[in-house]
């Protein structure tokens, strides 16, 4: 019988990224590697479960703005465009690396791989989402949704319009992706702000998840720190709070798992380990090396000199973590269990990018736990957040702190003197959102499109994304680029909508570039 | 000569705003986005920056776009949020109409005397009347300044600021107010009473038996070190958008000075267009033209390529195999 839960959470998100009018868009990069080194071998290790008729439960976050990407048919096509010059790419690799033949079998291993992507997202009709619907559909995932343009919440304080919108537009959007809704949120950088969730209960959501400080900083102090969830008080919803030391294993840059010094390195990418003339297709248009995916060595120890990575090594390397994680979890629970009346639940949060695309072999660490969970032990087992609540409804109320799982704990990532200029334009855009809803109650035709419009562009100024690329300082003109922008179409539609002069090319312009949530209705922000 | 001035000039603003300085009270400052970066660009970014910024003609638009927001929205707001239990964010503006009635009002205390000062309360647990604040502190700042850090020095407080003249006489008179925000605590809460509660729903489902909101026993003083303990471990680094920031970091060392060199070899030749090829017996495709270019990582030690030509009718055939050798020193 078993004496405790492990609740695994990936995290998808990436802002959305869409430049109709480039034929080539750096940025858009990102959704192509994460589709090929995380999603697609997600879904395949799913697919081989499901076969093997193996049980297991995962909680999957897809954030709105990364399933509006997914279900885009422009970034579709370019998807395959990036994976066909990938697999062209392997083919010469293998030509190149003849009398290196431990390099050639490598460069065969990811031909292999890019080859199944290709398959793959051919298979699910170039939508991945149909095939996490389906894994949540055969009751194996649950899928949670985000708010809907990732934007922070905390700092939205101010405008309560706006955090509700960004919550009811997620929820909406989610319905019309996945066919119900949503039972769970993932808050955007687990950022809680004490009485939000009055807002998600308005929603209909159940649950969302906090840092460990969210909850055990909590008043009245939580009886069972983190490994039970807490409901908030005044609302019911629940509250589960991530466990710190299973994040730690896997997160940890230097006693965690992914530095292990057999797994691969993530920085000797061909893009710009070879000579520039033969690599040159393959890079940016514009001569900027990037990473291609294609590396070969492994991170070997704390010096430069790296050595070629060896995938049998990396393998048992997997399987020697994904059974001392599960080691790790079993001695937990058993501790708990002598202070507990109930059933600990570990609760295990993890971004999706970090497997696979940072941590190569991190979806095959994930396959080995899941198997190993089933097969080689019965102290704990794989739970999603509503199935412990239906199991055990019955938690204690807390009023949750207000708390983050950035860096420091709080809000400063996105608050300070790298960003801290934009809130004053992002409130006064939300204000003026407000007023605009209160003075036009009912509309059509032209003014609503460019009512919906505005509430677009005020969404995708909120993107948290951001202010986070302009606190990390690389980068960072992108993200100021992208806030400005959308706080300045914003602006012109206010004024346009309240002096009556609405544009309609320049309307049907911008639409056609910031076209997410086609089916947005503006009077959400209230 | 003028234009290198213009823009170490907005150089100079620029640095100003970032450090939340006004430059002028009631300027609205226009530059273009590119220019604003230029200082901040390295040469790679240049380029990814320069080809992004090439948007095609979409046709005549009525007005221009404004490329840059405006500095203030003319109003009088201070704006409150919390970054931390200790540190508070306000920012504001005070509208061309209020600094004018306050210039008229007050004549030459406005010039000389009064001083701007950011007067902090702490409202914790009161509703707040402009009058019954627990205390309050007063920071000075000076007339280009738009936005400030404040550390409140104790966290799970409550805090309401307004921006105000101070006045020689000690009159403070308050131009705007603020939200109020609170702070969240820097540790578990010393409340330890329990509430229990199961959702509406659940409870109609459960057969028979009812759950009540008893009172437990309380916690163990063992788990309460042990949940301490798990608190104060230290912080972990922020996985944030891992896309951008990688928890698999390098790990930063002193930069040495370093140097990376490999060899390629291209082999390269021409026959009849429909001959076949083999090099080192393995067939490749020639282009149209008869020509082909083959490319290897060249490693240490003998290469023997054997390169053979074969005519279409089979009848005829060539060989030529250069001999590669590669030593590093």
């Amino acid at each position: 019988m078993h004496k405790g839960y492990l609740c695994l959470i990936l995290h998808g998100h990436l802002p959305y990224v869409r430049h109709p009018e480039h034929e080539d868009f750096l940025e858009e990069d990102w959704l192509y590697e994460a589709i090929t080194e995380t999603y697609i071998p997600l879904i395949l290790i799913f697919e081989k479960l499901v076969e093997e008729k193996i049980d297991f439960r995962l909680t999957i976050t897809l954030s709105p703005t990364l399933v509006s990407m997914l279900c885009d048919h422009l970034l579709q096509e370019r998807y395959l465009r990036h994976i066909n010059k990938l697999i062209e790419l392997a083919h010469r690799e293998i030509e190149r690396n003849s009398w290196q033949p431990h390099f050639q079998s490598l460069a065969i291993m990811y031909l292999n791989q890019f080859c199944k992507a290709r398959e793959t997202f051919e298979k699910y009709n170039r939508n991945l989402t149909l095939a996490f619907k389906k894994f949540q559909d055969l009751g194996k995932i649950e899928i949670i949704t985000s708010t809907a343009t990732h934007g922070y919440l905390p700092l939205m304080e101010i405008c309560r319009e706006s955090v509700r919108a960004q919550v009811k537009v997620a929820v909406s959007h989610y319905q019309s992706i996945f066919g119900k809704k949503p039972k769970g949120i993932w808050l955007p950088e687990c950022g809680y702000q004490p009485g939000q969730d009055e807002i998600l209960k308005e929603a209909g959501l159940k649950y969302f998840f906090a840092d460990s400080h969210g909850v055990l900083h909590g008043t009245p102090r939580p009886k069972y720190g983190v490994f039970a969830p807490v409901y908030c008080k005044g609302t019911g919803v629940a509250c589960f709070g991530r466990d710190l030391e299973s994040s730690k294993q896997v997160w940890s840059s230097i006693e965690g798992y992914p530095g292990d010094y057999n797994y691969r390195e993530f920085y000797r990418d061909i893009g710009f380990d070879l000579e520039y003339d033969y690599i040159r297709p393959y890079i940016h248009p514009d001569g900027v090396r990037i990473n291609t995916g294609i590396k070969y060595h492994r991170i070997t120890g704390t010096t430069d000199h790296k050595e070629p990575y060896i995938p049998e090594w990396a393998r048992e390397k997997a399987a020697e973590h994904a059974g001392n994680f599960m080691f790790n979890r079993q001695k937990q629970i058993e501790c708990l269990c002598d202070f507990m009346h109930k059933k600990p639940i570990i609760v295990s949060p993890y971004d999706a990018e970090l497997f696979g695309h940072w941590w190569y072999e991190g979806v095959m660490w994930l396959d080995f736990l899941i198997r190993k969970i089933v097969f080689d032990q019965d102290e704990i087992r794989l739970i999603t957040a509503s199935q412990y609540l239906e199991e055990n409804p019955r938690n204690q109320v807390i009023t949750p702190s207000l708390s983050s799982w950035g860096w420091k704990g709080y809000s400063e990532m996105w608050l300070q003197g790298a960003n801290d200029w934009i809130y004053r334009h992002l409130h006064t855009a939300s204000e003026r959102m407000a007023e605009l809803v209160k003075i036009f109650p009912n509309t059509d035709g032209l003014l609503k499109r460019a009512l919906n419009q505005a509430l677009r562009e005020l969404l995708l100024a909120q993107s948290s994304d951001w202010a986070f690329i302009m606190g990390t300082g690389t980068h960072t003109s992108y993200a100021v680029r992208r806030t400005k922008e959308h706080l300045l179409r914003f602006t012109r539609l206010y004024e346009d909508i309240k002096s009556n002069s609405i544009d309609q090319d320049w309307l049907a312009e911008i639409e056609y570039k910031d076209n997410i949530f086609p089916e947005i209705d503006y009077r959400v922000h209230q | 000569m003028g234009i290198l001035r213009k823009i170490k000039q907005k150089a100079k603003r620029i640095t100003q705003l970032r450090k939340g300085i006004k430059y002028k009270e009631q300027s609205v400052v226009k530059k273009s986005p590119v220019e604003m970066k230029k200082e901040i660009l390295s040469t790679d970014e240049l380029a990814i920056e320069k080809a992004k910024f090439s948007y095609p003609e979409v046709g005549r638009l009525p007005r221009p776009m404004p490329q840059d927001l405006p500095y203030q929205y003319d109003r009088d707001r201070i704006v409150l949020q919390v970054r931390d239990p200790w540190w508070i964010h306000a920012y504001w503006e005070v509208s061309n109409a209020t600094l004018e009635r306050l210039r008229n009002e007050l004549k030459d205390e406005f010039y000389n005397r009064a001083k701007r000062v950011l007067r902090v309360y702490d409202v914790s647990r009161i509703v707040f009347n402009g009058q019954n604040a627990h205390r309050f502190f007063d920071i000075q700042i000076n007339e280009y300044t738009n936005n400030w850090y404040i550390d409140t020095g104790g966290a799970g407080r409550s805090w309401c600021v307004d921006l105000g003249f101070l006045l020689a006489d000690g009159r403070f008179i308050t131009i705007v107010r603020s939200n109020t925000v609170y702070t969240p605590l820097e540790g578990p809460s010393w409340i330890t009473d329990e509430e229990w509660m199961i959702p509406e729903d659940m409870f109609a489902r459960l057969y028979g038996m009812g759950f009540g909101l008893g009172r437990s026993s309380p916690v163990g003083k063992a788990w309460q070190e042990r949940v301490k303990k798990a608190l104060f471990s230290g912080a972990l680094a922020s996985p944030g958008m891992a896309s951008m920031a990688s928890p698999v970091k390098k790990i930063p060392k002193e930069k040495k000075f370093w140097l990376a060199v490999d060899c390629e070899l291209i082999v390269y030749g021409a026959t009849e267009p429909d001959a076949k090829v083999t090099v080192q017996d393995r067939p490749i495709n020639l282009r149209q033209d008869g020509t082909f270019t083959l490319r290897f990582a060249l490693p240490n030690g003998k290469q023997i390529i054997p390169v053979k030509a074969v005519s279409s009718d089979n009848i005829q055939e060539r060989t030529i195999t250069p001999i590669v050798t590669r030593e590093t020193k």
